[in-house]
This record gives C-alpha cells, sequence and structure tokens, in this order.
C-alpha cells in the first residue's frame, strides 16, 4: 500500500506546481501585455497621445485595440518569440540608451514600423478586405495587394492608423495654394558675367539663389583604400569641368509647385514613353495620390518623391520660362561641386569608420560627429525627415545639402562601369555617362543614410520599380512615386561666352 | 495565453462570429471549390444538379434588363422550383420592359403591378429599393459591374448573365464586389451555363481523376454567325441606337469575343484547375460586319501557367464553316470538355451516359433553367455560391485576347490586372454620341 502513495505523493506536487507554474506565466504575461505596462516605458507622445487619437482607439463600435494587438503578432504565430524578442530589446533600451537619442518619429515611419506591427495582426481583425464600405480606390489598391502579398504590406497604406499623425491626411488641395508672400516676380533674372545670382520665377512670388562654380580639374573617384567604397567608385581618374551656375540649396516645394501650378494636368495622362526628348516642355504633372511632401512641411524644404522624368520636366520649364538653359547636373559635375576642392570621403576631415554607425564599437563607445552634424542631414541627426536648408553649413563653394538631406537626380545614365572604361581616354573634359541605359544616377545622401553611404564619391542610381511599388495602376505615375522619399533635385544653369545659356529650341 | 483581459473578452466575440459563420461553413468549402484549389475536384460537390429547388420561404425576384435574356431569364427561375416569385422590372426602355411584362403575364399568369415597373437609367437602383431577395441581371455587359456593384450593396442575391464587364476596369470591380459579396453571405450564380450541365461536369470530374493526364495544350472555339442586329431607326439618337443594337458596339458588348466566346474560354480556365493566361497575343480583323464597331474575327494564343499554349478562335461571319467547343489535350488522351475522352491513339476511353426517353430523344441537360435550381438551391440550402470571381477572370482573359488582337501587341495578365482601361461615355444620358463613329481599331498602329 505505501508503495503508490510514496509515488503518488511527489505526482500531485508535480502536478500542482505545473499548474502554478502555468497561471504564473498566465499572470506575466497578462500583466506585461497591458496598455499600462507598455506606457510605463514608453511615454513619448508618439506612443499613448497619438494611439487615443487614432482610429484604433476611437473607433464606430467603442472597441478599443490594445498595444499588443498590433505590436504583438496574434497567438500562433510566433507570438512568445517575439514576445521575448520585444522584451528584450525594449529592456536592453531602457537601460542603456538616453531616451532623448531615441527618434520616435523615424521609428513611425515604415521602414522601422515593418518591424514592430504585425500583418497577422491586421488581417486577424480585418480578415474582409472589402466590405461594403470600400471606395473604388481601395478595391484597385486591395486587389492590387493580394496579388503581392510578400511585397507589400498593410502599413504600406495605412501607416497611420494605430498612431494618429495630422499631417498625413491626404491633401487635395497640394500646388493650388500658393505661400502669402511679398511681390510676385515679372520678370526672370538678368545675368550679365561669371557671378552669383538669384533667379527670379516670373508670374510667381518664388525665387532661388545659384552659385557660380568656377571650372577646374580634380581626382573624380575614390581610392581602394577608402572605407567602404564601392567597386564602381574607382579607379580615380582626372576629370575637366567648366564653368557653371548650381543651386545653392536642393530644389524647394516652393520652386517645385510653382512648376506643378502652372502645367498640372487634370487627369493621368495614358502613355507608356518614358522618353523625354520630344515631350513638350509645358506638359505637367497629374496630381498626386498622397501628400507628396510626406506630412513634413513645404515651403523651403527640399521637394521629394518627384519621378526623375518629372524632375527633368521640371529643368525644361524652368528653361522655357527664365530664358537660361537648367538642367540636372552630370555626374562629374556633382562630385566637382561637392568636393569643392576637398580630397577624401567628405569636404570636411572626417573618417567613415570612426562615424559609421555599421560598427559595433562605434554605438557602444560613441562617436564625435560634430563635424558631419553640421555640414550633413544624415540618419543620426535628422529624425528620419528632410531639413530645412538652414539648418546646414555650406562647402566651401557655399552649396548646402551636397551631402545629405536628400539624395540627388543627375543627368547621366548610371552603369557600374563608368570609371573603369574611361582609363586611357586621354584627357577628360565634362564627360558624360553611357549614352544609354536604364536607371540613372543618383549621388549624395539622404537624411536616410549612414555614413559610410554618404561619402562624396558614392554613387547610386534610381530604382524605378521598387519606388512604384505600391502605385496599383498601370502604367504607373509618370510625375510621383508611391515608395520613394529621400530624392530630390539640384538644378545647374549652363554657362556660355560672357552669360547663362540660352535654352534650346 | 496571450490575452489580456480586454483582449480575451474581444477574442471570445470573435469566436462567437466564428461558430455563427461555421453554419456556412460547408458553402465555404465550395467556394473553396471555385478558387482553384485542385485536388478537391475529385469530390467536386456543386452543384447537385438536382431535378429542381427545395421548398422554402418564398423568394421574390426582381429582373434588371428585360430583353430577350432577361424574360427568359425570369421565366427559368419561375420554374425552378416552388415559392419563387418575380415582382419588380426594370429596363431603360419602356418598350422592353413592357414585351417581358406581357410575355410574364402571358406565360406564367404573373401580374408585375406598375408601381414595381421601373424605366430609365436609374432603374436599377429603384428596383434594389424594393423587397426583392434576388436580382436576375440581364443587361449589356457594360452595366454589369456597376450594376452587380449595386446589388451586392444592397444585399440581393444574384443571377448575372456573361460576360461580366467590358474592360480591365471593370472586372477587377466585380473580383471586389464577388469579395464583399462573400462577406455578406450572398449567393451569385453566373450564366456560364457548361457549369451546370452534368456532361460537362461529369467529364471533369474524369479529367481530374487522371483520364487525359496532365494538360498539355487546350483549343476553344466559338465560329458562329453574328446573332442579330437592328437598323437604326430616324428618331433614335446616337445612344439609344447604340444600346439596342449592343450587341454589335464594343463598349456596350466587349465585342464578340468576351460576350459569346467567353464561354469557352471559361471551359479552358475551368479545365486547367481554375487557370487564367499569364499572356496572350492574337490577331483579328473585320470583314463583312453589318453594323457596329466590332471585328468579325479573332485568333489567339493564350500561354498559361508551365507554358501551357491554349489556341482561342472565334468568328461571326456566316456562311462559313461552324463550330462551338473545346477541346484539352493531356499526356494521356484528350477530351471535349463536355462528354467524351479519348486515349492518345484515338479510341473512345470515356462516355457520358446519356439518358434518353421513349422516342429516343436526349434527356437534359438543360442549363439555363438548371442554373436557377442551383441558385436556388444554394440559398435554400444556405451554401454560400459565389460564381463572379471565376467569371471575371474567364471575362477578363477575353478581353485581354480582344486588346491583343485590336493592338497586335502580347498582353499580360499583370497589365490586366493594373490597366485603367475603361470603355464607353463618361457619363451615359441619351442624345448624340461620338462613339457612334469609333473606328475600328487597326493592329500596329497603336
Amino acid at each position: 500500500m505505501t508503495g503508490p502513495r510514496r509515488l503518488r505523493r511527489p505526482f500531485v506536487w508535480g502536478v500542482a506546481a505545473g499548474v502554478l507554474l502555468v497561471l504564473l506565466i498566465r499572470e506575466a504575461n497578462t500583466f506585461t501585455s497591458g496598455d499600462r505596462f507598455c506606457g510605463a516605458c514608453h511615454v513619448h507622445p508618439q506612443a499613448t497621445t497619438s494611439w487615443l487619437r487614432s482610429t484604433h482607439y476611437t473607433t464606430k463600435s467603442g472597441m478599443v485595440v490594445h498595444c499588443v494587438e498590433c505590436h504583438l503578432p496574434p497567438a500562433g504565430v510566433a507570438f512568445a518569440a517575439q514576445k521575448a524578442r520585444l522584451g528584450i530589446r525594449d529592456v536592453f533600451g531602457t537601460v542603456f540608451r538616453q531616451r532623448d537619442s531615441l527618434y520616435w518619429e523615424e521609428r513611425s515611419q515604415l521602414e522601422h514600423a515593418s518591424n514592430h506591427v504585425y500583418r497577422e495582426s491586421c488581417l486577424l481583425c480585418h480578415p474582409n478586405l472589402f466590405p461594403v464600405e470600400l471606395t473604388d480606390k481601395g478595391e484597385e489598391a486591395h486587389l492590387h495587394y493580394e496579388r503581392r502579398p510578400d511585397e507589400l504590406r498593410c502599413l504600406n497604406c495605412h501607416l497611420h492608423v494605430g498612431h494618429y499623425d495630422p499631417n498625413a491626411a491626404q491633401e487635395i488641395e497640394f500646388g493650388l495654394a500658393e505661400a502669402e508672400e511679398a511681390r510676385v516676380h515679372e520678370a526672370p533674372a538678368t545675368v550679365d558675367g561669371f557671378h552669383d545670382y538669384t533667379e527670379f520665377i516670373p508670374g510667381t512670388t518664388v525665387s532661388f539663389d545659384m552659385v557660380a562654380i568656377p571650372g577646374g580639374t580634380y581626382e573624380m573617384g575614390s581610392p581602394e583604400s577608402e572605407p567602404y567604397r564601392r567597386e564602381d567608385e574607382g579607379p580615380v581618374h582626372s576629370v575637366t569641368v567648366s564653368p557653371f551656375w548650381m543651386g545653392r540649396v536642393e530644389v524647394t516645394w516652393n520652386e517645385f509647385e510653382a512648376w506643378y501650378r502652372a502645367t498640372r494636368a487634370e487627369g493621368r495622362t495614358d502613355t507608356r514613353t518614358t522618353e523625354v526628348a520630344g515631350v513638350d516642355a509645358l506638359t505637367g504633372a497629374t496630381p498626386p495620390y498622397v501628400p507628396p511632401d510626406q506630412g513634413w512641411g513645404k515651403g523651403d524644404r527640399p521637394a521629394i518623391t518627384m519621378t526623375y522624368f518629372a524632375a527633368v520636366q521640371y529643368t525644361r520649364w524652368l528653361s522655357a520660362v527664365t530664358g537660361k538653359r537648367y538642367r540636372l547636373p552630370t555626374e562629374a559635375e556633382w562630385e566637382y561641386a561637392a568636393r569643392a576642392g576637398a580630397a577624401g570621403p567628405y569636404f570636411f576631415a572626417g573618417d567613415p569608420r570612426r562615424l559609421t554607425e555599421r560598427r559595433f564599437r562605434n554605438r557602444l563607445f560613441g562617436r564625435n560627429t560634430d563635424a558631419l552634424d553640421s555640414f550633413v542631414v544624415h540618419a543620426g541627426n535628422s529624425g528620419g525627415r528632410t531639413k530645412l536648408p538652414s539648418e546646414a553649413v555650406p562647402n566651401a563653394f557655399g552649396l548646402v545639402n551636397m551631402l545629405g538631406n536628400v539624395r540627388e537626380f543627375c543627368l547621366d545614365w548610371y552603369a557600374p562601369a563608368t570609371y573603369r572604361e574611361r582609363v586611357g581616354r586621354g584627357a577628360l573634359v565634362d564627360p558624360r555617362g553611357p549614352a544609354a541605359g536604364t536607371e540613372h544616377v543618383v549621388r549624395g545622401g539622404s537624411f536616410r543614410s549612414d555614413p559610410a553611404d554618404l561619402r562624396l564619391a558614392t554613387r547610386d542610381h534610381t530604382r524605378t520599380e521598387q519606388c512604384l511599388m505600391t502605385d496599383p495602376q498601370a502604367p504607373k505615375s509618370r510625375w510621383w512615386y508611391s515608395d520613394c522619399t529621400d530624392v530630390g533635385l539640384r538644378v545647374v544653369c549652363e554657362f556660355e561666352d560672357t552669360g547663362p545659356a540660352r535654352p534650346r529650341p | 495565453m496571450s490575452e489580456n483581459e480586454e483582449g480575451s473578452s474581444r477574442r471570445e466575440f470573435l469566436e462567437t462570429v466564428g461558430a455563427i459563420g461555421a453554419v456556412g461553413a460547408v458553402g465555404a468549402m465550395v467556394a473553396g471549390c471555385s478558387a482553384g484549389m485542385g485536388e478537391q475536384y475529385d469530390n467536386y460537390p456543386w452543384p447537385p444538379l438536382l431535378e429542381s429547388a427545395p421548398d422554402g420561404p418564398t423568394l421574390r425576384a426582381g429582373v434588371i434588363g428585360c430583353g430577350g435574356r432577361g424574360t427568359g431569364a425570369a421565366l427559368d427561375y419561375l420554374d425552378a422550383g416552388p415559392n419563387l416569385e418575380v415582382v419588380a422590372l426594370a429596363d431603360y426602355f419602356q418598350d422592353r420592359l413592357d414585351s417581358c411584362r406581357n410575355r410574364l403575364r402571358e406565360e406564367k399568369g404573373v401580374e408585375i403591378p406598375d408601381e414595381r415597373c421601373f424605366v430609365g437609367f436609374e432603374a436599377y437602383l429603384e428596383l434594389l429599393e424594393t423587397d426583392v431577395d434576388v436580382v436576375l441581371m440581364a443587361t449589356p455587359p457594360y452595366f454589369r459591374p456597376e450594376h452587380f456593384e449595386a446589388c451586392v450593396d444592397a444585399r440581393k442575391h444574384v443571377f448575372t448573365e456573361k460576360p461580366i464587364a467590358v474592360d480591365p476596369v471593370g472586372a477587377r470591380s466585380v473580383m471586389a464586389s464577388a469579395r464583399t459579396a462573400d462577406g455578406l453571405g450572398l449567393c451569385v450564380v453566373t450564366g456560364t451555363q457548361r457549369r451546370h450541365q452534368a456532361d460537362y461536369l461529369a467529364t471533369f470530374r474524369e479529367v481530374t481523376r487522371g483520364a487525359i493526364g496532365e494538360v498539355v495544350s487546350a483549343n476553344c472555339y466559338w465560329n458562329g454567325v453574328v446573332p442579330w442586329w437592328r437598323e437604326r431607326q430616324r428618331d433614335w439618337s446616337d445612344i439609344e441606337y447604340m444600346l439596342r443594337d449592343w450587341v454589335n458596339w464594343t463598349w456596350l458588348s466587349g465585342d464578340h469575343i468576351v460576350e459569346q466566346h467567353v464561354h469557352n474560354l471559361d471551359v479552358v480556365n475551368w479545365f486547367l484547375g481554375d487557370a487564367h493566361p499569364d499572356k496572350a497575343v492574337g490577331f483579328g480583323g473585320r470583314a463583312r460586319r453589318p453594323s457596329g464597331d466590332q471585328y468579325d474575327f479573332f485568333s489567339i494564343d493564350f500561354t498559361y501557367e508551365n507554358d501551357v499554349h491554349v489556341h482561342s478562335m472565334c468568328r461571326q461571319i456566316a456562311g462559313c464553316a461552324n463550330n462551338i467547343s473545346e477541346l484539352v489535350r493531356g499526356t494521356k488522351g484528350y477530351s471535349n470538355c463536355e462528354n467524351r475522352i479519348w486515349r492518345t491513339n484515338g479510341t473512345v476511353a470515356w462516355e457520358y451516359p446519356y439518358e434518353y426517353d421513349e422516342q429516343g430523344e436526349r434527356i437534359g441537360p438543360r442549363p439555363y433553367k438548371q442554373e436557377h435550381i442551383d441558385l436556388v438551391t444554394a440559398i435554400r440550402t444556405n451554401q454560400r455560391v459565389n460564381e463572379a470571381e471565376r467569371t471575371a477572370i474567364a471575362t477578363l482573359t477575353a478581353i485581354m485576347g480582344r486588346i491583343s488582337c485590336y493592338t497586335g501587341q502580347e498582353v499580360t495578365w499583370d497589365e490586366m490586372m493594373e490597366s485603367d482601361l475603361k470603355l464607353g461615355p463618361d457619363r451615359l444620358e441619351l442624345g448624340p454620341s461620338e462613339l457612334v463613329r469609333a473606328v475600328v481599331p487597326v493592329p500596329g498602329t497603336a
């Protein structure tokens, strides 16, 4: 009789302990999954305040959607693993990071938000993507989504539904309300000789500064010894550039909207050609689908999200209304202007290895970014959005934001071997890229770039397909990228004989 | 283990909703079949092809589009089972409505009161405000996406004629409305009647059991004559003329490849596993059509997944060799999809066992009536059957072929799923219209 009883007792205790453990885990999970627990550390306005104002707190039915219902996957979809991952990360951040060093607005943007919002969670409560109330546009967008479930996230279009952003609403009046300002310019600037000038866009209140860049010879590209150098940046070769003018700052929304107002078209023009030549310079953009400034503000901020085609059309229009030959810079002009006489990775003293956030030791021991921060709007100081030009210090030519704020379209087609093919060609005066290609050169860094990627020699190119991923139309918009927010443009004006070149007929 | 207190109550709520939804689980399985799960076809449970729909509470139907087909659909509906009524009519033209109304009175003794007869472009909306449970849609295809969406939004079960649109925008609108209808538990049966024929269904079962092996190619044909056209009357405006002559105008009918040949393309899509082509290259032209702006003939090479090619051919010219059929060829044999399977060497491997009456006449199938029996059966047995999406896919397949022939270019499914092509006037009202002077498309010039 004692045998079974002796066995039974530990068994009972074991079961009791197991039950207790399960209950404890349940309690702990419940405790750590409540809104108050999250809110204890997430005291910044991007968390609780914006959530309370969002459509997920103030729902039509009065149902409230809580933090973990979006920010953790539903039960069964690696819930425990994700909870552990987030928990460890949050504890680490709370203990080791200064709270004000975290850019919460940046974390709210798509790239980051995708890491802490789960598609499965969206679809748990929204399994019906075609409710009766859905608009025609919504139907098209959801059909588009269903065909690309691996490429698209709910967040691509519904970024602000969990945390209200007053700037995110669609701006129907884009480009229609002109800034209240003083005088309407009657005529463009008259320029005699080669010196800095201020251009006036006739019929508007908009003006912008052009800097005279003296011609010269420089070493283009980066040596193999440069940290984070990529293959397409070499070999270093000597290039001569003729004098030209360059915009002191990247083209602003004020300037770009002047073009849009003057030329906008009502409907979408149905043409698949992206051929620039032969298109009427006054052909204008169609209205953007979402606020093209991402709600960050327009005015003097650099214009963004325009397609390469739209950027080129802007320069053609600008030439037509000012009687000067404006265009995008060639890659050689761009790098010459950006260097302003400097050799090395930046136009200020700095070592990419010391400045990059990619190295763990830099993250651990910190980096001295004082010089970088003063000259460049980059990932580390931008808060994940563009800044006003006045917030950066110019280079030796007086040009602002050559390396930061937004990346810039160049005139040339991109090819990885452009520099290699110049070897042995003798003296290079105003060299151009390949005669044809599929994507154009993009230079400089942006508010999103790491210091390793915003070196003077860094070369990049347009990515047309990726930049139009969520555009559900065919042909996709010629004028606005749906998925590219960190590229803009800077104009140059050609110099001829004694003054600005006249536009080509 | 994941619930916090608030969360668990919400999840319980969702589970309760789920339990209610489980009543329709059988229907969901059926609907799943039409979404293309090949292995389930072996036990293809739908439609059950009953002789008559089961009894149940009265189902009142309204007809939108009271031409010949709409009138026929109304009569077929009344024959589909007990307690079925047609109680409202809508058409753009008073004379079309009157002839339908008279026919219902003469043949079935059904009297539709004046207050349930609606005339004009808004007539369908007025009809949807009545207490009808079911809508029978037989307008020209141009109207279908808009009318279908309105029917779904009004929570009506729908029988709709094929094709279901004339352009990519319309086809996608129907796809979206179909999904909305699913969410509302509505039943939708379409006029692709081969899917409601016992012989086709039996042949399909044999093919999915491997009777012809893996499908390697297919052909389909609708080579016939122009079904009808109207001479223009002096007092007709451009729009009225085109509406009355709609089967000859691309913006109204989609051209005959869409309006008629969609039947055969739907069968091919079906036998290839509810697939759709990835691309199309075709040619066509116009030689002797008496009316409208359409082509006489189309010939298209469709490419499906795994490089399976399907040749589609359709023609509306009198006095030529006619053929209306399909043929799928597999690694072990081939089938006409309708009633017969051959081995590779040409000997018959299987034949559908038709029944014959005393006079030796074949009994059935009678697909036009069967469609309505199946619709009413679905509604009364609470099976959520929705054929709109697959018919939209068949329609878009035909549209894709048409565009390839009109332009001479290769057209892809991806382009169709994104194209903003929308035919017809911006605003439809009687009066003059440039569309009446539409130029017949010339390939290679677009």
